[in-house]
């Protein structure tokens, strides 16, 4: 891997909400632009508070995160919504915005104060929800969605930022197993085609060791392991991991099947 | 929603241009038809009066109704209004004190009534969303309760400065307690009042685009460029500066700001930049309409001229409960 390819670095990364209880104990890792990158660990190792920490909503307490080679606090509010998009965990819309609507909001940071769109917003929407096969509904709103067609929204919404970096959390954690393939599938695409750099933030152990070109595992708010899938997935590091007996069973892929005890 | 509906155009420059225009020319023709009821042959004395109580109501409700779609956005809550969040009376109890006072001593200026509001409102703004927020996050069911509690406690503060007051003026503080446009309203007030009401009403619409993308949640929100703090303040220092003046001209005029918000809503969309601009101009013509059945009914049938205030409440206390049962049906469908 070249370090070029390096856009997002995070090292020595620390954070508490409250004094004396640290959510993050020294966290190093890189996101590179072409690869997906899964961040897996159990509840409360501190996976969300990266991810926040990541694209500034969070400011750590102490280490270090850099964008594009500078530090991320030194990019204005707009200079890095043109860089990281996030895509949340619920996809949500408080009031009954259209699909268009909602995917042209990514805009905001590229578009005037009063967020009129200009035909160059309205081609990139456009793209965006053609990559996300979200176009047909353009003119619905996410309650007539199913939740798997709301998160493809949600990523379109993020894809209009034309963003370096996606940054996504548990995108995928309330769906079914053909909306979470489908999910996987187009972070894979995204991260090889246009190229970007995903990072994605899971529970689902097996899709992530099956699509992702590096994951990174937590616990207690520090870095237990990360590499390839094929490094990563052992059994001594899952348990160390995830606190239970694990085995693995060969699928013929390469990378094994886990299944808890 | 079952009633959404049909998904209106895309926001254009030239369309809000075109609601802005539509907005200014039908209100002067509602305010125009307005200052013809009542009686007619008036000196030139008394016509000034009456356009001078019409502007009032304009200003009222343009401030309330824009407010209140911006509160809504804001915090993501159709419920959300600057009278149910206490706003209205904490500007209340600073219009009340500045009465007081102004009847204690004299020499205090006409710039008084409209400063101690502010203060009174945003004081209550900064309560009413310390209360109900935890960690930056705000549970909308916590915020209503919040602004009744603040309520009841600027009531209670609102009744003691009664126990400060001449007795014989407290029926003239009571009716202003209702809601009520004053027929002796200086063109000072108005000047002053309607320029905070301008002015707090065009950087709400300023702030539209952004409120728009606080509807999906506030770390997209930032994600995607907003300054999330910096648009929460900014959203409840101007509401409070649109409601002290609100409220200096015309007392606690409830509802207004939830019933307008949402039947435009209702005819245009979520869209706030639409909504801020359309919302202005509805609540001005609605409160002008209001203020003229008040003021020509009301003596007809032998009860003298009628608060604004207690007609908008009428409306607005079921309208309420409506909103927030359709709101529990959603919530449990």
């Amino acid at each position: 891997m070249s370090h070029e390819a390096q856009i997002l670095e995070v090292a020595e990364l620390s954070f508490e909400y409250r004094p004396g209880a640290p959510v993050l104990r020294g966290v190093s890792l890189a996101a590179a632009t072409g690869k997906l990158l899964c961040i897996l660990g159990p509840n409360g190792s501190g996976k969300t508070t990266l991810l926040r920490c990541m694209m500034g909503t969070l400011r750590p307490g102490g280490g270090w995160v850099g964008l594009n080679k500078r530090p991320l606090r030194e990019h204005s509010r707009r200079g890095l919504a043109r860089l990281i998009a996030y895509v949340p965990q619920f996809p949500a819309s408080a009031f009954a915005f259209s699909v268009r609507e909602i995917v042209l909001m990514g805009r905001f940071a590229q578009m005037g104060m009063l967020g009129l769109a200009a035909g160059q917003d309205r081609a990139v929407a456009r793209q965006a929800m053609i990559m996300t096969e979200t176009l047909q509904f353009a003119d619905r709103t996410l309650e007539e969605l199913s939740g798997g067609e709301a998160q493809r929204v949600m990523i379109a919404r993020a894809l209009a930022q034309q963003p370096r970096v996606l940054l996504l959390d548990e995108p995928t954690s309330h769906l079914d197993i053909k909306n979470q393939l489908a999910i996987y599938r187009m972070m894979v695409r995204l991260a090889h085609d246009w190229p970007m750099a995903v990072v994605c933030v899971s529970h689902d152990v097996n899709l992530a060791a099956r699509f992702a070109d590096e994951l990174v595992l937590m616990r207690d708010g520090r870095v237990v392991a990360g590499g390839p899938p094929a490094e990563v997935i052992r059994a001594d590091v899952l348990r160390e991991t995830y606190s239970v007996e694990v085995s693995l069973v060969d699928a013929g892929s390469g990378v094994p099947i886990v299944v808890a005890q | 929603m079952a009633d959404r509906p049909a998904q209106p155009a895309a926001v254009t420059g030239w369309m809000l241009l075109l609601y802005l225009l539509g907005g200014v020319i039908l209100a002067l023709a509602v305010a125009g038809v307005c200052s013809l009821f009542g009686q007619v042959d008036l000196d030139q004395q008394v016509w000034r009066m009456r356009l001078f109580h019409l502007a009032a109501a304009a200003a009222v409700g343009a401030a309330l109704a824009a407010g209140g779609a911006a509160l809504q956005g804001l915090l993501k809550n159709p419920l959300a209004e600057p009278y149910i969040l206490g706003i209205s009376s904490g500007a209340g109890v600073g219009v009340l004190l500045g009465l007081a006072a102004g009847a204690a001593w004299a020499g205090l200026t006409w710039a008084t009534t409209p400063v101690l509001a502010l203060a009174g409102a945003l004081l209550t703004c900064a309560v009413v969303y310390g209360i109900a927020q935890h960690r930056g996050r705000l549970n909308p069911y916590s915020l209503i309760l919040a602004g009744v509690i603040v309520n009841a406690f600027n009531g209670a503060v609102m009744l003691s400065i009664y126990l400060f007051v001449d007795p014989y003026r407290i029926a003239d503080f009571a009716r202003w307690a209702m809601g009520n446009i004053r027929y002796d309203t200086s063109l000072a007030l108005l000047v002053i009042c309607g320029a905070c009401v301008l002015t707090g009403w065009f950087v709400l619409f300023l702030r539209a685009g952004a409120l728009n993308t606080l509807g999906l949640g506030d770390e997209v929100a930032a994600t995607t460029g907003v300054a999330v703090n910096r648009l929460r303040i900014e959203t409840f220092v101007f509401v409070g500066l649109m409601t002290a003046a609100a409220v200096a001209l015309a007392g606690p005029v409830g509802f207004l700001g939830l019933i307008v918000p949402h039947i435009c809503r209702m005819a245009v969309g979520p869209d706030h930049r639409r909504l801020v601009i359309l919302a202005g101009f509805a609540g001005a013509i609605f409160l002008m309409v209001v203020d003229t059945l008040c003021r020509t009914v009301g003596p007809a049938v032998g009860v003298g001229t009628v608060p604004v205030g207690i007609i908008t409440a009428l409306l607005g206390g079921p309208f309420f409960i409506w909103l927030l049962r359709r709101r529990f049906a959603e919530a449990s469908a």
